[in-house]
């Protein structure tokens, strides 16, 4: 594990050197190049902001999707709604919104970027909380209940631990998919303006707009170092902190001694610290246990309790549904008796933003299976290449936007071709990684036994793939796609309008919306935002329930390897 | 032989579970009563609802029909005065095995320097002292269960459950645990006043029990209560102790 880190170092090393020497040829133009280390902490502290809010509302969802039943009748679909919204569609109205309340001041817009980060990241979050507290073990619960762990308690003792892995696992997801989304909001065009926020995505984009190389070489070195060096010191030790807390280790796997906290050794430790530091909410959380605990008392010694506040309940559940159904109701009958002048061009839309995607998804599958194969099958392999993909993962398929669309039009002879090649090779780069690091978590899980019984009756090369390897992988195959599709959908709208080197943006779902946002006027033509966002939260809605959930519930009772 | 005490009435308790409308009968008409030093095991076939039953006992599933009286009172779950030891231990693997053993008691508000004093008590009692800041992932199985027993016997039960305590162990480690189990039961410095355990193995129940109540397969229904009046310490070679299991295993077949 040390050796690999070392090798992620060196790689990062050999990044910097490459960037190094593209700034000696083409040296930075760019004014602020000296700030950049102060540009990338702004840059982090948005990111940081978001991940926190999003954190909270995480847990607080989570959970109590997790312990009402009648709230998680709603807050699931809610939730797969939200997830499957490209949230890039929305950030015009968050903008404008903002920026509004706070008459134009920076903080507006500040606001707006966090906003936006926070919703890359809080969806997933919320569903790693709620799986977690879902399947946590019958014993366990019963454990709990039979000891008396209830309320404030029954949270801190039983149902955050469970949650920690998956929501450290989630949270470093959440994290890149920030990145992306980070990049892409400070510089944005809508109501006719560009907003601006200084940060290493701005500085990388106005790189992109003056054709400064140098100057896009030093901003995603730039990027690379504060990627890894978070994952260094923030991620990795978070994972192996979470370990502590997995309630399935599978056999065969090293056991650890897990020591809670003492894993983030880079924050300084003394005698006491945490009892320190936890010292002045101590008195709250006695006072939260004791109104929990008195409040659990009234609800078993008087059965009336229950049943007024169950009938409160009800009725605020059932003001809120009728609240939600009704204006979505009224928003969609609005928006089909008055269909948007574009409305024709939708069914046009949806195909050829499709074909992109499919185009790029075939590409990611055609290069990522191989790879996959034999990077999670060598060890020796691993060791090498894992950090090289690393290196080239961390950075988020917007910061390269200015990168691909030069190469795109180079390559290509005429300029509509290479916009065309662009808008896939976005699509691509930013649905890859999903697939590849899916495929070779499915390639390692594939038990050592069972890769001894292949050697053992000789299992080899096609028999081998055909019987044993893809099988074994299709359920990460799955999954990584469904999260890739996302990260397609998702990227559309910077995918599909270059405002630097076009003025009509491409045929598909990405570019109405953009024609939507950035081309019409002060207000943006909010019919046609609604209705194309819509059209998308369909198509991706459709997709998902019925091609990839029953292909997953079915890959699960038939291909899934159980850990033996 | 006359009663001192009852401490646990067990009235006319039946237990269905419904799917697409069908009923389904786990429990048909148990009734029994624990007394006060009681031991008592509940044998049955898989499948016949005994550890359905105990989880009604202890108040984490409701009867269809019937009631559990605790000291004449209705039972529910959060009983501070019944403990339970479960089958897959059930430990919190993100706790220590200190922090395992004091959980009853924080919940109970008891101040962290008490827990503390209790705790290293059993968990002495249970032979595992040195461990007290081990996880459960670091330890054998049958170090797990001793962790279980400490944490139900600290929380000072009246009626200690146990579901199946022995059955995710291997032979000899579970030996062991029995021995060790009827030595705690037989120190009247600690508690509880009564056991109630269910398992599959006739012979344990044998082995163990003051009282055994045989349940047949499939609805569980009451098949005999018997009292095993063989002198502790048991010897599983001598033919009185074949007669038993023998006896029981015909009840069940």
């Amino acid at each position: 594990m040390a050796g690999l880190r070392r090798r992620l170092w060196l790689l990062a090393g050999i990044a910097l050197v490459a960037a190094i020497v593209v700034m000696i040829v083409a040296p930075p133009q760019a004014a602020e190049a000296g700030g950049l280390g102060l540009l990338s902490l702004y840059s982090l502290a948005r990111m940081f902001a978001a991940y926190l809010i999003a954190l909270v509302f995480a847990i607080a969802y989570g959970t109590t999707a997790a312990t009402n039943k009648k709230a998680a009748t709603v807050m699931l679909p809610l939730l797969d709604v939200l997830q499957s919204i490209p949230i890039l569609a929305f950030f015009p109205a968050v903008l404008f919104f903002f920026v509004n309340t706070f008459n134009g001041s920076p903080i507006g817009l500040e606001i707006s970027v966090v906003v936006l980060v926070f919703t890359s990241m809080a969806w997933n979050m919320a569903f790693g909380v709620y799986e977690a507290i879902t399947t946590i073990p019958q014993d366990l619960e019963d454990a709990a209940a039979e000891f008396g762990v209830t309320g404030w308690l029954r949270f801190r003792r039983l149902m955050f631990p469970a949650a920690v892995p998956k929501l450290v696992y989630n949270s470093i997801l959440s994290w890149t998919n920030g990145w992306f989304f980070l990049v892409a909001s400070e510089v944005f065009t809508a109501f006719g303006r560009t907003y601006t926020r200084p940060g290493i995505g701005s500085f990388i984009a106005a790189a992109g707009i003056r054709g400064d190389s140098g100057s896009i070489a030093l901003g995603l070195a730039a990027l690379v170092v504060v990627v890894l060096a978070v994952d260094a010191l923030v991620w990795r030790p978070l994972s192996g902190w979470a370990d502590a807390f997995r309630l399935d280790v599978p056999r065969g796997e090293m056991v650890r001694a897990p020591r809670p906290y003492e894993r983030l050794r880079w924050i300084p430790r003394f005698p006491g610290m945490w009892h320190r530091i936890t010292r002045p909410v101590r008195p709250l959380l006695r006072v939260y246990d004791h109104a929990s605990f008195r409040l659990e008392h009234a609800y078993t010694r008087h059965p009336t309790v229950p049943r007024t506040l169950r009938r409160v309940d009800l009725a605020m559940f059932l003001v809120v549904f009728v609240i939600v159904v009704g204006a979505g109701l009224v928003g969609l009958a609005g928006l089909f008796l008055h269909p948007p002048a574009e409305a024709g061009e939708l069914p046009a839309a949806v195909v050829f933003s499709f074909a992109r995607l499919l185009l790029a998804y075939g590409l990611a599958l055609a290069w990522t299976i191989p790879v996959a194969a034999y990077v999670g099958r060598s060890a020796h392999a691993a060791r090498i290449v894992t950090p090289v993909l690393e290196v080239f993962a961390s950075v988020p398929a917007t910061a390269l936007l200015p990168v691909i669309l030069g190469f795109a039009i180079a390559a290509t002879a005429r300029q509509e071709l290479g916009l065309q090649l662009a808008s896939v090779l976005i699509a691509l780069f930013s649905m890859q990684w999903y697939l590849l690091f899916n495929l070779i978590g499915g390639v390692r899980s594939i038990p050592g036994d069972l890769s001894e019984a292949a050697r053992v009756f000789g299992l080899r090369g096609l028999t081998y793939w055909r019987r044993v390897l893809l099988p074994a992988i299709v359920p990460s195959f799955l999954t990584g796609s469904i999260t890739a599709w996302g990260a397609g959908w998702n990227a559309l709208i910077v995918s599909e309008y270059f405002p630097s080197v076009q003025s009509t943006p491409l045929t598909g779902l990405g570019g109405l919306l953009d024609k939507a946002t950035f081309l019409t006027g002060v207000t943006g033509d909010n019919q046609l935002l609604l209705f194309t966002i819509f059209t998308m939260i369909f198509v991706v809605f459709a997709m998902n329930k019925l091609l990839w959930h029953p292909l997953l519930k079915r890959a699960f009772l038939r291909y899934r390897v159980e850990a033996q | 032989m006359t009663r001192k005490h009852v401490l646990v009435r067990v009235k006319d308790i039946s237990r269905s579970y419904f799917e697409n409308g069908k009923e389904f009968k786990a429990l048909e008409h148990i009734q029994f009563d624990l007394y006060d030093q009681d031991f008592m095991c509940i044998v049955g076939p898989s499948g016949c609802g005994k550890s359905t039953l105990l989880r009604i006992i202890v108040g984490l599933d409701r009867p269809t029909s019937g009631e559990v009286l605790f000291e004449g009172k209705p039972i529910e779950a959060k009983n501070p005065q019944v403990a339970m030891v479960f089958q897959s231990f059930a430990l919190f693997p993100w706790l220590t095995v200190e922090q395992n053993v004091e959980i009853g008691l924080e919940a109970r508000h008891v101040p962290p320097d008490v827990r503390g004093q209790k705790a290293k008590k059993y968990i002495e009692a249970v032979g595992l002292t040195g461990f007290e800041n081990a996880f459960p992932r670091e330890l054998s199985g049958g170090m797990k269960q001793r962790v279980g027993l400490a944490r139900a016997l600290a929380t000072d039960p009246l009626l200690l459950c146990m579901d199946e305590p022995f059955s995710s162990l291997d032979a000899l480690t579970a030996q062991n645990l029995r021995d060790e189990i009827l030595e705690l039961w037989s120190d009247p410095d600690l508690p509880p006043r009564a056991v109630l355990m269910v398992t599959h193995s006739i012979e344990e129940a044998v082995y163990l029990a003051d009282r055994v109540l045989v349940l047949s397969g499939r609805p569980g229904r009451q098949v005999a209560e018997l009292e095993i009046d063989l002198p502790r310490p048991r010897n599983r070679r001598e033919p009185e102790f074949y007669g038993w299991v023998d006896d029981i295993y015909s009840l069940i077949v």
